[in-house]
Order: C-alpha cells, then sequence, then structure tokens
C-alpha cells in the first residue's frame, strides 16, 4: 500500500507542478495583456485584431485549466486543453523560427523575452511530455474501469 | 467530453472583463495606431529635428546603424535610457526603429518611452533597419 500511496502522490505532484506553471503563465500575462498581445503579433501568424482579443482571453484560459489540474474539478477538460496549447505553442515556435522571425518572448510571456529558441522549446516540451504523461496514466485508469468494472489503487481518485 | 468546453466558456468571463476594463487603453485594430509610424521618407524629411533610436540588439547597432542613432534596446534599458535622455530635447521628435517589419522591439521601446518616460512625438519606423538600406539604394 506504501508503494500505492507514493505513485499516487507522485501523480499529483505532477498535476500540482504542471498545473501551478500555467496559473503563473496565465497570471504573468494576465498582468500584462497589452505586451502579451504584442508577443502573439510578434509571431505574425495572426492579425492584430485577433491577436489583442486572445491576449485578454487566453491567460485565463491558461489560469483555470491549471487550477482544474490542481482542484481535479473539470480535469479532462483542463488536461486537454493545456495539451492542445502547448502543441500548437510548439508549432508557432518553431514555425516563426523557421521563418526567421525576431521571437523574443515564450509562454511565460515577456517575462522570458530573454530566453534561448533552445530553451523556450526544451521547457515547452518538457511541458507537453508531462501532459502526455498524465494523460496516459488517465487514460489506462480509466480503460481498466471501464474493461474490470474495478478501480486501481493508483487510480483511486480519477472518480 | 464537456469539461473543455465548460473551461473555455468561463475563460471568457474575466476575460472580457478585463477586456472592457482595458477598452480604452489598447488600439484594437492594429498594434501601433497609424498616427505613430512613420515612413523612412517622411523620417528623412523631419533631418536633424529628429533623434534617432536603435532598439536592436548591441551587436547589431555595432555593425551598422543609421548615422546618429542612439542605441536604446530592453536588454540594457536603465543603462541606456539616460545616455538617450542626454541627447533628447522637447521639440525633436524621435524615431524608434529595429531589424525590420516583423520585429516587435521599436514597438516596445516606443511604448516604454511614451508609458515610462513620458515623451511625446515618439514615432516608429516602417519597415525597420530593412527598410532603411533598401531606402538607400
Amino acid at each position: 500500500m506504501a508503494q500505492v500511496a507514493k505513485v499516487k502522490f507522485l501523480w499529483r505532484i505532477v498535476d500540482l507542478i504542471i498545473g501551478g506553471v500555467f496559473i503563473y503563465a496565465g497570471v504573468i500575462k494576465a498582468l500584462d495583456p497589452i505586451r502579451f498581445a504584442s508577443d502573439i503579433d510578434n509571431y505574425k501568424i495572426l492579425p492584430w485584431a485577433i491577436s489583442v482579443r486572445l491576449a485578454f482571453y487566453l491567460p485565463w484560459l491558461e489560469i483555470l485549466c491549471g487550477l482544474a489540474l490542481i482542484a481535479r474539478r473539470l480535469y479532462l477538460g483542463g488536461l486537454s486543453i493545456l495539451t492542445a496549447l502547448t502543441s500548437i505553442f510548439i508549432v508557432a515556435t518553431i514555425a516563426a523560427k523557421i521563418r526567421g522571425l525576431d521571437i523574443t518572448c515564450g509562454c511565460f510571456g515577456h517575462a522570458s523575452k530573454n530566453w534561448s529558441f533552445t530553451g523556450h522549446l526544451a521547457l515547452d516540451l518538457a511541458i507537453l511530455a508531462a501532459l502526455l504523461a498524465i494523460w496516459t496514466h488517465e487514460h489506462t485508469c480509466r480503460n481498466r474501469l471501464f474493461r474490470t468494472a474495478r478501480l486501481e489503487p493508483v487510480c483511486r481518485d480519477i472518480v | 467530453m464537456r469539461q473543455a468546453p465548460i473551461l473555455v466558456a468561463l475563460a471568457f468571463l474575466p476575460g472580457i472583463g478585463q477586456a472592457i476594463y482595458f477598452r480604452d487603453k489598447v488600439s484594437w485594430q492594429s498594434p501601433i495606431p497609424a498616427s505613430e509610424m512613420v515612413t523612412v521618407a517622411q523620417a528623412r524629411a523631419w533631418g536633424g529635428k529628429a533623434i534617432w533610436v536603435d532598439a536592436r540588439p548591441d551587436a547589431e547597432f555595432e555593425q551598422d546603424h543609421v548615422s546618429g542613432a542612439v542605441p536604446l534596446n530592453e536588454d540594457r534599458w536603465n543603462e541606456l535610457l539616460p545616455r538617450f535622455l542626454a541627447t533628447w530635447s522637447p521639440e525633436k521628435r524621435v524615431i524608434v526603429y529595429c531589424s525590420s517589419q516583423s520585429c516587435n522591439a521599436s514597438r516596445e521601446v516606443a511604448r516604454r518611452l511614451k508609458d515610462e518616460a513620458q515623451l511625446k512625438n515618439v514615432f516608429v519606423l516602417e519597415g525597420g533597419w530593412e527598410g532603411w538600406l533598401k531606402s538607400r539604394k
């Protein structure tokens, strides 16, 4: 049982870290939405009119999804949105690099303006890997529950 | 899988609230109002009535820059701002440029000059350094 408790504790830690990272990233951007709009615009993918509206919306979506991970409420919804956002961000960052754009911002908005491209990408890929690991764990637990109608001890808190 | 749409919808509430709060502080249609952009030809016409500000990184400034331009980038803002202000005078227009049309640094430096240094007559050069080079050919 100690082993089961340890595994469950580790998954909670992963939830807390990833949720906390997105809450932090969201708060930083929500504090300065005009700068964040400028950061989105820097990717030259969307027109300014859309970038500026997204800048008022995306930080709150990140915060809510981060809270969902930590509170384990609307958990899978938060997980799927954060996975999608991170994937889109990674593709946009790589595309910007290929197009030779002068990207001076990352997933932490303007606070990460001095990070290198490699640093950005490494952090984003690490976050994506953690999100996918959580997905895999949840998926495995739910599949077992569906097949056997019995919750594995390490999955006890998914319902 | 109804959870994701719920979160997507919930995030609109604070987002809309914040957008309403900022409605007069943000330009909704373009990153810089047209009145704060300046073309290379206009900037040249201002001649000695303008101060050029190079918002690119130091290495790019050292390679080449607009004649008489003052370096002022965000990496060394606190250090370079006093040096810029020493050359500034109220009757002069300030033209900020960065590397190209797609760069962001000139907009940020112009914004900070207006917001933090309380300067007026701050303009962003259309096309940036690349535009300047093209006009020299």
